[in-house]
């Protein structure tokens, strides 16, 4: 029996995965490129990369800047396309049997409607919404930081969609429970978060007489996210009745513990993917572990029971 | 490429700033032009560094050479290793040179001196023709391999030269990125060969974050190629460099 089989479920879905342990979109690519570090046959899922409509190329300059205790990355949603994704990465995801979830970016509502249905011809299984991109028709605000926004956007993805749709929260907000509330009443399954923070990296240096300044200004992930991370998710799981996928700064089985106890679901892991690429499946063997040695009949007994505490 | 338990084998002192680390592994084969990375003690992220030499000892061990100059924390944890500390390494990563039996004109630039002692050592095996300058800023810079040396000014001034007296047909080069722009640039005009080992800030260094990327020109598409791992070796013709460096 796997005692890590995971149920994620509300009352009208669910989705099962072999493991809570899932790599978040970014960190993980689109199908076998962790396959040299570990069997990915053992892992929950993976979240792909971000795809969008048409394949973008990403921002130009600096994209990375490490921080003390984490990362700020500024990308920009580099991505092969729906259509070369269905075409090149859908066939290794389905011959290698790894389950995943399609993470997807819009920079309008169609965008999302598209892809929306795309995902349902392909009769893909999941979809993660990242809504933290800019929407180029309404001044470039975020859909993810208004609540009005983020339900159209949610109800119309949720029209073309019949599978298991998450949305993937951005942390970038001062009233969580609205945004969650808003996709919830929009008919989401799930939600999962945190996306990354608004970070600025500066780097200021003094060369001869004059000083040099590099700073990139990007989205934050790591440890130092775990406590902003830990926050929304337990503000999430008070105000909703949906499942909730955790992430932020996960990087020890102790961190998987404190996001249960909080109405974690299951996880992701980002950041920690590019210190230990085992991570994944190191933390699936410490929690199986901790299950067997703590007397839990399987991962959900524990997630029950610390949801209790 | 995987993941390896590194036992320092040997450290030595190279110049004030600069320290050679042996490391045995169980690594199976390396080539020049590739990398590691390594994790060090409090840094977020892995640190990379080109491979300067390797060699398999017995059937499951080898030792492969990194050259580290210090730069920050990660490098001054890696200059403080001793004898038998153990490291974590993903290893090998990347693509390296692709070695042409041609007049070879090795291009070592401060610290990219690195790569190029293990690139020498390959062509010396394959008894191809080559010849390797470096350059560096001063006196007390200097890492020893090298068949002549610029101190002081531009390894660049000296390469047309070079290229003109010994027949060369290809350039390969590792250094700063404004080095490497003067080489390709120079190789272009005078309708030779080169391949340039390129060096960005890495967060992955396995090809999945994009965090690295430059672009590059292949058959007339512009598209965008991640040092890690579609490099760090590219050819000077594809790379279209950045402005204002
Ligand atoms: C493919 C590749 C091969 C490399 N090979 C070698 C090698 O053989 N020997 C060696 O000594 N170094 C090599 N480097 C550079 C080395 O990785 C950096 O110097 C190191 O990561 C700095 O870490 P730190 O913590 O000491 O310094 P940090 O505190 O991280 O940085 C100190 C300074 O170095 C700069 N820096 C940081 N990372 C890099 C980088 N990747 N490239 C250039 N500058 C950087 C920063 O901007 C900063 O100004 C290589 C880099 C790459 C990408
Ligand atoms: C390099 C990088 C790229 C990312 N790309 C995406 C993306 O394309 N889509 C997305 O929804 N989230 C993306 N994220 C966010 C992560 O999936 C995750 O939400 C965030 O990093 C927090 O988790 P962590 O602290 O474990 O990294 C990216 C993160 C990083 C570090
Ligand atoms: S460092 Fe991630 S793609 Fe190169």
């Amino acid at each position: 029996m796997n005692k890590l089989k995971t149920v994620i479920k509300n009352n009208k879905r669910e989705l099962i995965l072999k493991s809570p342990l899932i790599g978040a979109s970014g960190t993980y690519g689109y199908t076998d490129e962790f396959e040299d570090f570990i069997d990915l046959n053992c892992l929950g899922a993976i979240s792909t990369k971000g795809i969008t409509l048409e394949a973008r190329s990403g921002n130009e300059g600096d994209r990375i800047f490490e921080t003390e205790c984490g990362l700020i990355n500024r990308i920009g949603l580099e991505n092969v396309g729906i259509k070369k994704f269905i075409s090149d990465k859908l066939p290794i995801l389905k011959q290698k049997n790894i389950d995943f979830l399609l993470n997807i970016a819009g920079s309008s509502i169609e965008d999302y409607e598209r892809l929306a249905d795309i995902a349902q011809q392909n009769s893909i299984k999941a979809i993660e919404v990242n809504v933290s991109c800019p929407n180029v028709k309404s001044g470039c605000i975020e859909f993810g930081l208004n609540p009005d926004s983020l339900f159209n956007l949610t109800s119309k993805i949720r029209k073309n969609y019949k599978g298991f749709l998450i949305v993937k929260l951005s942390p970038n907000t001062s009233d969580i429970t609205s945004l969650a509330n808003a996709v919830e009443s929009a008919g989401a399954d799930c939600i999962s978060a945190i996306n990354t923070l608004r970070g600025l990296g500066v780097d200021i240096k003094r060369i001869g007489n004059k000083f040099i300044k590099k700073t990139v200004q990007g989205g934050l992930s790591g440890k130092c996210v775990k406590p902003v991370a830990l926050y929304m998710v337990n503000a999430i799981k008070k105000s909703v009745n949906i499942p909730v996928i955790a992430m932020g700064g996960i990087s020890s089985l102790g961190d998987l513990l404190e996001f249960l106890a909080v109405g974690a679901d299951a996880f992701q892991i980002g950041t920690a993917n590019f210190i230990n690429p085992k991570i994944c499946t190191t933390l699936a063997m410490e929690l199986k572990k901790y299950i067997e040695e703590n007397n839990f009949q399987d991962f959900e007994d524990l997630k029950t029971k610390i949801k209790g505490a | 490429m995987k993941e390896y338990t590194g036992k320092i084998y040997n450290i030595e002192k190279l110049t004030h700033d600069t320290t050679k680390v042996v490391i045995e592994s169980a690594l199976d084969s390396a080539h020049s032009g590739q990398f590691i990375s390594v994790l060090c003690e409090n840094r977020t992220l892995r640190r990379p560094f080109s491979i300067s030499d390797f060699e398999k000892i017995e059937n499951n061990k080898s030792l492969l050479t990194i050259l580290v100059k210090i730069k920050g924390k990660g490098t001054e944890f890696l200059s403080n290793l001793k004898i038998n500390d153990e490291i974590s390494i993903l290893a090998p990563l990347g693509n390296g040179f692709s070695i042409k039996e041609e007049a070879s004109l090795l291009v070592g630039a401060g610290i990219g001196i690195a790569p190029m002692l293990f690139l020498k050592k390959e062509l010396n095996k394959q008894n191809i023709n080559n010849y390797l300058i470096a350059g560096f800023r001063d006196d007390k810079e200097i890492i020893k391999g090298y068949d002549e040396v610029t101190i002081g000014g531009s390894v660049v001034d000296r390469l047309e030269d070079l290229i003109k007296e010994k027949n060369i047909k290809i350039v390969y080069a590792c250094g700063p990125e404004i080095v490497l722009k003067l080489i390709g640039k120079l190789c272009k005009k005078l309708n030779i060969k080169s391949q340039l080992a390129m060096e960005k800030v890495m967060a992955c260094g396995i090809g999945v974050c994009r965090g690295c990327v430059i672009k590059i020109k292949k058959n007339e598409t512009i598209s965008t190629a991640s040092i890690c791992k579609d490099g760090p070796v590219f050819s000077g013709n594809e790379i279209i460099w950045e402005e204002n460096e």
